[in-house]
């Protein structure tokens, strides 16, 4: 067999990468060469100094061990899968299909949610109780009307007595009339720009049993 | 360091030939009645235990073990640095694999993929390890404490051997551990370390070339200087 021409400087190719050829030119190379058959004897004792750290030596409860710890993980899948059979009913769907499914679904939801809102009977008692009602704004209105032409009867009695009051007495309840009359008109004012408010329509009430007790004390003083 | 001198009386039994490129000599080879090789199993009896593992079937694993256990448990030794660890590691391992065969792909070979969960479990290992007693001392992640095991033919020898190979970088380590120790060829190593086979050689190269260094001075410069 011919061998082929090595020199110092192929030898750390030919311990990284060499071919057998290439391992059998540089062993002829150091038969002569002291250098390179020092290299060569220094790299191969490293192959057999790693002999040093083989330690196969077998330990009995070493396989036991790895098989009751398999059997216990496979118990424990076995559970994890069993539990998870429960939802086998519900057809398995690819994530992309998973997130399309909830995207209709949300979507779903919304329209409807939207709908039912828009949609929904208006029930009376969710309403604000201080806004009066078409129907019981005209029932106010007709029972103000009545009460305030018969405040103005009882008016018509007491003026000829207020007009040329007699006692100073009659002054201060003529001099009230006139601040009452005053409140009466703002009140009637406001209540004929917002006829819905209950409240204005409760203070304007109070206003006309005010003039009515007055108007009644004025007429008690004639007796 | 002191250093050891590798003119050593084995050298005799060094074999002149070396081993030849891509006919990698098998780990049955170096030692008697040591582990089954995983490269010695045709491709098919690799695929017939993947397939055994992925059913579920104990046996398959317990067939594992028996093939590959025991380097498993000194590749984890070797980079662990006691037993105890070692054997933790290796028993992670199988529930790793029991837990990740369904998406094993096939891609690699069942055995190198076993042993890259291995690698992977012993290096998560030492880094729990390692923060679990950093603020305790200042030990290195790269120098593992070696507890004492059955005596070899060279305590001394396999003692620096396990200094130096701590003063490495993981992968020249992983790679020398895995060639010179396990017995496994580059493109297996490549295989487990995520590397090319080009690079597993030139990791080789480069962790044999430091712990020469480490481990005997060269003398070439002084006969080079002659």
């Amino acid at each position: 067999m011919k061998i082929m021409n090595v020199t110092c400087n192929d030898r750390d190719r030919i311990f990284e990468d060499g071919t057998l050829a290439e391992w059998t030119a540089l062993e002829a190379h150091a038969a002569s060469c002291p250098l390179c058959a020092e290299e060569v004897r220094a790299w191969k004792s490293l192959s057999v100094a790693a002999r040093e750290l083989r330690d196969y030596s077998d330990n009995p409860s070493f396989w036991p061990r790895i098989e009751r710890a398999l059997a216990e993980a496979a118990a424990r899948n076995a559970q994890r899968a069993e539990r998870k059979s429960w939802f086998s009913f519900l057809p398995s769907f690819s994530p992309a299909w998973r997130t399309a499914l909830a995207g209709a679904f949300l979507l779903v939801l919304t329209i409807s949610g939207g709908w039912i809102l828009i949609h929904r009977p208006v029930d009376p008692g969710d309403n604000d109780k201080s806004l009066l009602k078409s129907s019981a704004l005209k029932e106010v209105e007709s029972a103000e009307s009545a009460y305030e032409h018969a405040i103005d009867k009882l008016a018509a009695e007491a003026k000829p007595q207020l007009d040329d009051p007699a006692t100073p007495l009659l002054a201060n309840y003529h001099e009230k009339l006139l601040v009452l009359d005053s409140a009466i008109a703002d009140l009637r004012a406001q209540a004929g720009m917002n006829p819905s408010n209950a409240q204005l329509r409760h203070q304007l009430l109070a206003m006309y049993q005010e003039k009515q007790h007055t108007l009644e004390e004025v007429l008690e003083t004639k007796q | 360091m002191g250093t050891m001198g590798l003119a050593l009386p084995w050298k005799a039994r060094i074999s002149s030939m070396p081993r030849e490129r891509g006919t990698r000599v098998e780990p049955s080879e170096h030692f008697a009645g040591g582990p089954s090789p995983a490269v010695v199993n045709p491709l098919s009896e690799d695929a017939a235990l993947a397939a055994a593992c992925r059913s579920g079937d104990v046996r398959a694993y317990e067939r594992l073990y028996a093939m590959h256990g025991a380097r498993m448990k000194n590749l984890a030794r070797n980079v662990l640095g006691n037993p105890v660890d070692a054997e933790d590691a290796v028993q992670e391992t199988f529930l790793k694999v029991q837990r990740s065969i369904a998406s094993f792909r096939g891609q690699s070979s069942f055995v190198t993929w076993t042993y890259r969960i291995l690698v992977n479990t012993c290096y998560d290992a030492r880094r729990s390890r390692l923060r679990k007693k950093e603020v305790a001392n200042d030990d290195s992640e790269e120098t593992p404490r070696h507890e004492p095991r059955a005596p070899g033919a060279h305590p001394a020898l396999r003692m620096a051997l396990e200094r130096a190979l701590a003063k490495l970088t993981r992968h020249q380590r992983d790679v020398f551990l895995l060639y010179e120790v396990e017995g496994f060829r580059h493109a297996e190593i490549a295989g487990m370390l995520e590397m090319t086979e080009t690079a597993s050689k030139n990791t080789l190269f480069q962790a044999k070339k430091n712990l020469r260094l480490m481990l005997e001075p060269p003398r070439s410069s002084a006969a080079e200087a002659r």
